[in-house]
């Protein structure tokens, strides 16, 4: 139950600017998710919020409250790292009970927040185990039991799943999304990864350079995106961008891959534009509003869909169908999915 | 190829089998043997034929009975038929033959093959020879002051070169040396002194270095670059440099002959290099712990006592000991600022007994020996701190 606040928030590491103006507000119980490719300043945001890090300018508010002078541990957030941080000379009991502890609050109510924490993540069993003697995934769920067990108002975390593998992954994202089922508080959650981004996020906030591109719930993101980064940083493959000069432009229509497309509710005026078309919008059935002949470059097989690669008047298209159709000399794409964004790279919207 | 690597391994192998038998007819020579001759071609010629004969054998006849073959047949070869020579002396022949015929009974007609097989052998034989040199110089005059200090003045004086121990003597006449000196020598006050002289410097070393060296590790501060380099700095001037000042300065203010002042000095002396050694293993430690344990509400100095020193527990009980090394064996100082045999530490305690012309050789070698004990029993006991690895599992590696 909290709510959080930031209000013209800068930082910078020597010279280089990291966060300028950065202004959002956090609803109550939200999953926020900071998303962005590396180096854009979303950890730093992170650990500005826990405290580690120092702000430079502007104030973030919890429950209304400045907490830019506050001591971390007075900012009631717990931090869930990337690499785990677990004490490795306690074993996993005292790793969670470490905080606690520290505040000297009494033995029974450490015993019951611990173990009301391993039912939580199902590591009952290995509270008596020391950090080296469990995998990956359980230090994770450790690292998280620890951070349960400080009764955060908001939890933070640090790409914690980007040091696990692939199918383990998967499953620790179930759990985080379980878990703020079951405890409803607000997480700020960071990655660079979009998917993760996309599957666990009520609202995901897309970062670049230490500024906000867009904020929104994922559907948003992917069906309503701002501007040419987001388009393409959300889904995979990303969207295909082509740029389209004012040549290619007639009568309100854009002449692309072969077929005058008209956009609708949309004047186009003699400039340059890109457009944008995800891959998963192409089809080879009949009924697409408009037709094109591909020329295919590679096509990948991942089992359930292929990737085809396709090159066709100096532009590279790649284009995702599933891998039950055959790509026969035809394509086809609707005008609906297609985005168009203008020189600048921001959205036209229709 | 494979002759070539054949006659290679046999060459060297025999060359191992005359260091060998060499350093146990030196040894044997020591005990008041008389050889005669080291025997050096048979010895070769034997290791020749044997490495010849274990290629050639090969699997046909088990590698512990032909071992025992080759070995009694060279035992009667140099103990009996060249030079009869006494059981003992034949029986380490026998054990040095068992374990180099063991040791050559990997290398068959299969794997001489190989083209590097040669190599293989030799790096194989040159880390043995190694070892064995080493350990040969290293004990030896640990093995002579051991021999020595169990010797009565008449036994040393009768036969220098006598490197026995006669064991057929009184128990108590054996250990003479040692309850001499610890009753006339007072041995006993000087233990404690240099045992509370080592472990107050560890102790104070310590204290002053986990701090300094945290700080140095990871608090920014002005100057603190300066301040990491610069503290090797001082290791630069010798120690004899500091000796002369540091007397007048010891005399004026009263610190000669007294434990506070060979604290002082030492804590000095051993500071640097424990800030040094500590502050590497510190930066080791990641970073992410101390920030989990700020979000536990951990202070600075918590930080310190909870997370960090439990997890250097290895660096710290190397520094430790090399600390205690240092203090428990420095010579320079204790020689110039104790003069009252009251306060002297053992080393010094020692320096003083040599310098007197009247106190016998065995006495002097038996305080040696409780010199060198404690060291080699701590360093023991601290070994399986020293293990690395604390802090595996804590982040991923």
């Amino acid at each position: 139950m909290a709510n959080i606040k930031f209000t013209g928030v800068h930082k910078s590491f020597g010279s280089n600017k990291i966060i300028t103006d950065f202004n959002l507000l956090g609803k109550e119980d939200e999953f926020l998710v900071l998303v962005g490719p590396s180096g854009c300043g979303k950890s730093t945001l992170l650990r500005m919020i826990a405290g580690l890090e120092k702000i430079d300018e502007g104030e973030i508010f919890i429950n209304d409250q400045k907490i830019n002078e506050l001591h971390p541990s007075k900012r009631q957030t717990a931090m869930v790292f990337q690499s785990y941080a677990l004490y490795p000379h306690m074993n996993v009991y005292e790793n969670m009970s470490f905080g606690l502890k520290i505040e000297k609050r009494p033995k029974e109510e450490i015993n019951t927040k611990v173990m009301q924490a391993a039912k939580i993540l199902k590591i009952e069993e290995l509270l008596e185990r020391k950090p080296k003697q469990l995998s990956g995934g359980q230090r994770q769920r450790v690292a998280i039991g620890r951070a349960i067990t400080r009764n955060p108002k908001i939890f933070l975390f640090d790409e914690p799943l980007s040091n696990l593998d692939a199918a383990l992954r998967a499953e620790m994202r179930v759990e985080i999304s379980k878990l703020h089922n079951q405890i409803k508080t607000n997480m700020i959650y960071v990655t660079h990864d979009q998917v993760e981004a996309m599957t666990l996020a009520d609202r995901i906030v897309i970062l670049n350079h230490g500024n906000i591109e867009q904020v929104g719930t994922p559907e948003e993101i992917y069906n309503d995106p701002a501007n040419v980064f987001v388009a393409q940083f959300i889904g995979t493959p990303k969207m295909n961008i082509l740029k389209v000069s004012q040549e290619e432009i007639s009568s309100n229509q854009i002449n692309f891959l072969g077929n005058n497309v008209k956009i609708p509710n949309v004047n186009l005026e003699k400039k340059n534009y890109f457009i944008g078309i995800r891959p998963e919008h192409f089809s080879v059935s009949d009924d697409s509003e408009y037709k094109f002949e591909p020329k295919i470059d590679l096509i990948e097989n991942l089992g359930n869909e292929k990737i085809a690669y396709i090159k066709m008047n100096n532009h590279e298209i790649s284009a995702k169908i599933s891998s039950q159709n055959k790509i026969e000399n035809q394509m086809g794409f609707n005008s609906k999915d297609i985005f168009l964004f203008n020189e600048n790279g921001e959205r036209i919207k229709s | 190829m494979r002759t070539k690597n054949i006659l290679i391994f046999s060459l060297i192998s025999s060359f191992f089998l005359i260091f060998l038998i060499s350093i146990w007819k030196i040894l044997a020579t020591l005990q008041g043997l008389n050889i005669n001759s080291f025997n050096i071609e048979v010895i070769f010629v034997s290791g020749f034929f044997i490495s010849l004969a274990q290629i050639g054998i090969n699997d046909r006849i088990k590698n512990i009975y032909k071992s025992i073959i080759f070995s009694f047949a060279v035992v009667i070869c140099d103990g009996y038929l060249i030079q009869k020579l006494p059981l003992w002396y034949n029986i380490g022949v026998f054990l040095i033959l068992y374990f180099f015929t063991n040791k050559i009974s990997k290398y068959n007609y299969n794997n001489l093959k190989e083209e590097h097989s040669t190599q293989v052998i030799l790096f194989d034989f040159l880390t043995l020879f190694g070892i064995l040199f080493f350990s040969f110089v290293i004990l030896f005059p640990f093995y002579m002051m051991i021999v020595t200090s169990f010797k009565t003045q008449i036994a040393l004086l009768v036969n220098p070169l006598d490197f026995s121990i006669n064991f057929s003597q009184d128990i108590k006449d054996l250990f003479k040396s040692y309850f001499v000196i610890f009753k006339s020598y007072k041995f006993g006050k000087y233990i404690l002194t240099s045992t509370i002289v080592s472990v107050g410097t560890v102790v104070i070393t310590l204290l002053f270095a986990i701090p300094a060296a945290y700080a140095v590790a990871r608090l920014n501060f002005f100057g603190k670059n300066f301040l990491s380099t610069s503290i090797l700095i001082i290791y630069m001037f010798p120690a004899i440099v500091l000796v002369i000042p540091l007397y007048t300065i010891f005399s004026q203010l009263g610190l000669r002959n007294s434990i506070e002042g060979l604290l002082i000095v030492y804590t000095a002396t051993t500071l640097p290099v424990a800030i040094y050694m500590l502050q590497g293993y510190f930066k080791s430690i990641p970073k992410e712990l101390e920030e989990a344990a700020i979000m536990d509400k951990l202070s600075w100095f918590g930080i310190i006592t909870k997370i960090i020193i439990p997890l250097s527990i290895p660096a710290i009980s190397s520094v430790a000991l090399y600390v205690f090394m240092i203090a428990w064996n420095e010579f320079l100082f204790s020689l110039m600022f104790l003069d009252n045999p009251n306060s002297f530490t053992l080393s010094r305690a020692i320096q003083y007994l040599s310098g007197d012309a009247e106190t016998p050789r065995q006495y002097l070698m038996a305080g040696s020996v409780v010199v060198t004990l404690p060291v080699l029993f701590i360093f023991v006991y601290f070994e399986k701190y020293l293990v690395s690895g604390l802090t595996a599992g804590s982040v991923k590696g």
